[in-house]
């Protein structure tokens, strides 16, 4: 039986390394200077990686605040639109209840592209092209069906009890909303903020469709980086992508979430 | 019990933003999608509907070959990423103080976007990528031109790698949290009586397991069908993916080409539709007959 558990050790931590190592790597190279092949050490390290990244005139740290004002935005609006959404699936049953389900799910299956190729145009006749208010709202097509999700697991776990007791009480709506539901609702709340967070964050195409290259995001630098196969660059522009959403995301987790109520949330 | 009475319109009223949005942007872009499709496109002057765009698409070279390329790399990628994903699922639940890796798989593949999980297979498994240089001071090649093209090539095998790193963590995920739930006295019964440890995996654990992983498969499957990022950075110039092929004539500025471009793009979605419709026959038949 002891031996067993090793054995089982050994696999995970290799699928663990596995995991790992590609990081370490990046890690690596975004301070690696000349390094041909077949070394397996860099012959020399260099920062140029990084000046490049901090000059201004390449404005990567201006997209990377166009990424975070856009993943601010669509997290806010996500959350706000799937909270009532979330509570309506959560705790009734109604005529249509199957049907809003796979509405609901059906974009995570239905390819992004197809659908802002089909919506493109009239995004251009509306004026919304080319313009942060419309990548926000495409973004939104990625990102609703995972955060209505946890928010309606996290009203099926939750009940209507203690809002029903509270209206007992006498509490109104608003009241019964902020002293009693969104103090409940908040774990489910945070973890469905920093998933969509990271979606809009990570967005490429959906971005690039709609933002015409006009709206400059982090992913719209580091995409052709990757393409091109400067891998110098590609990952310094990685690890801060990486370090942006880790940062969020511990953020998030510390400084908002109530510690004692933090747990496992494998809502997918 | 006491249950809130309420007026039988007020869940419509909570769903209202939410059914607004699902059905202007994603409904409204997949049914325009379907009308540019069907060369329904007043912008350009095309307003009569007809199968044509659909007819020329489909029995194109390009297409088709597209077509296989796209199911193949998905179909490969998402059998080998439920398989190992349900393995390492299981070796998780047998192992304990497993917190930390449980954390580390959880975050790993939601932070870490396509774009990135390209660039890491990029820099291991090209011909100057970190495994050619160990095979070089194993002694297994002399030259860079002796490793194998591993990226860019025609099995796509740089496009699965990248799925597999991005997509095993997800099912692990998906299936440990099922297996995890499961009564720990079924296995302790099963044992009692004799069952070997595969026994106990094929009996109980998989079967109680199965619709989720079902569910993780048709996911992942249609997700790599319809991503974009991957297969553009790491596949090959011929055969390209679906995906690719759509966006590559999108960007062509000839908005004659368009009404073709959307039969691409539709194609996906209905494939995907196809896939989910079959999944579903399949599991209503399997609760319908105990099999």
């Amino acid at each position: 039986m002891f031996k067993k558990n090793i054995y089982r050790k050994i696999i995970l931590y290799a699928l663990i390394f596995l995991f790992a190592f590609p990081l370490l790597l990046l890690l690596v190279w975004a301070f690696s200077g000349r390094w041909p092949w077949p070394n397996l050490i860099a012959e020399s390290f260099s920062l140029e990686g990084w000046r490049y990244f901090i000059d201004p005139a390449n404005g990567a740290v201006e997209s990377l605040a166009t990424s975070v004002i856009i993943g601010v935005a669509v997290t806010f609006i996500t959350l706000l639109i799937s909270i009532p959404a979330g509570k309506a699936m959560g705790l009734y049953d109604f005529p249509g209840k199957g049907a809003v389900k796979i509405l609901v799910l059906a974009p995570l299956i239905v390819p992004p592209l197809a659908v802002t190729m089909g919506i493109h145009i009239n995004f251009m006749l509306l004026g919304l092209a080319d313009k942060f208010i419309g990548v926000i709202l495409v973004h939104l097509i990625p990102t609703l069906p995972y955060s209505i999700r946890i928010m309606t697991h996290t009203f099926e776990g939750l009940g209507d009890k203690f809002e029903a007791q509270a209206r007992v009480l006498g509490a109104g709506p608003l009241q019964r909303f902020i002293h009693i539901t969104l103090p409940l609702i908040s774990p489910g709340l945070f973890s469905a903020g920093i998933l969509v967070f990271i979606i809009s964050f990570s967005q490429y195409l959906l971005t690039f469709l709609i933002g015409g290259g006009r709206i400059i995001t982090f992913t719209m630098l580091l995409f052709p980086l990757v393409n091109s196969g400067d891998r110098m660059l590609a990952a310094v522009y990685s690890l801060v992508f990486i370090a942006a959403a880790l940062i969020f995301t511990l953020l998030m987790e510390r400084v908002l979430v109530n510690p004692a109520e933090k747990r496992d949330h494998f809502y997918i | 019990m006491f249950k809130f009475r309420f007026n039988k319109w007020y869940p419509y009223l909570l769903l209202s933003p939410a059914l607004i949005v699902l059905f202007l942007l994603f409904l409204g872009g997949v049914i325009l999608g379907l009308s540019q499709s069907l060369g329904y496109f007043p912008v350009l002057g095309l307003e009569e509907p007809t199968f044509k765009y659909y007819l020329e698409v489909w029995s194109s070279t390009e297409f088709l070959n597209s077509l296989v390329f796209s199911l193949f790399i998905s179909f490969t990628s998402a059998i080998l990423t439920t398989i190992i994903g349900v393995f390492f699922a299981y070796q998780l639940l047998k192992i304990k103080n497993k917190n930390r890796i449980i954390n580390f798989l959880y975050k790993l593949p939601i932070i870490v976007p396509h774009i990135i999980a390209s660039l890491m297979v990029f820099l291991i498994l090209t011909q100057s990528g970190i495994l050619s240089r160990f095979a070089y001071h194993l002694g297994l090649i002399e030259e860079i031109a002796e490793f194998p093209r591993l990226v860019f090539d025609k099995n796509g095998f740089g496009i699965i790698a990248a799925y597999l790193w991005k997509q095993i963590p997800f099912v692990v995920l998906m299936v440990y949290t099922v297996l995890k739930q499961i009564n720990g006295s079924f296995e302790a019964a099963a044992k009692n009586l004799g069952a070997s440890n595969s026994q106990v995996f094929r009996e109980i654990y998989l079967p109680l397991t199965a619709p989720s992983i079902g569910s993780a498969f048709i996911i992942i499957f249609a997700f790599s069908l319809g991503s974009f990022e991957i297969p553009y950075l790491l596949g090959p110039t011929y055969p390209q993916t679906l995906s690719v092929l759509a966006y590559k004539k999108y960007i062509s500025l000839d908005l004659t080409q368009r009404p073709y471009t959307m039969v691409i793009a539709t194609s996906l979605t209905m494939i995907t539709v196809i896939l989910i419709m079959i999944y579903r026959k399949i599991l209503s038949l399997i609760s319908r007959y105990h099999l």
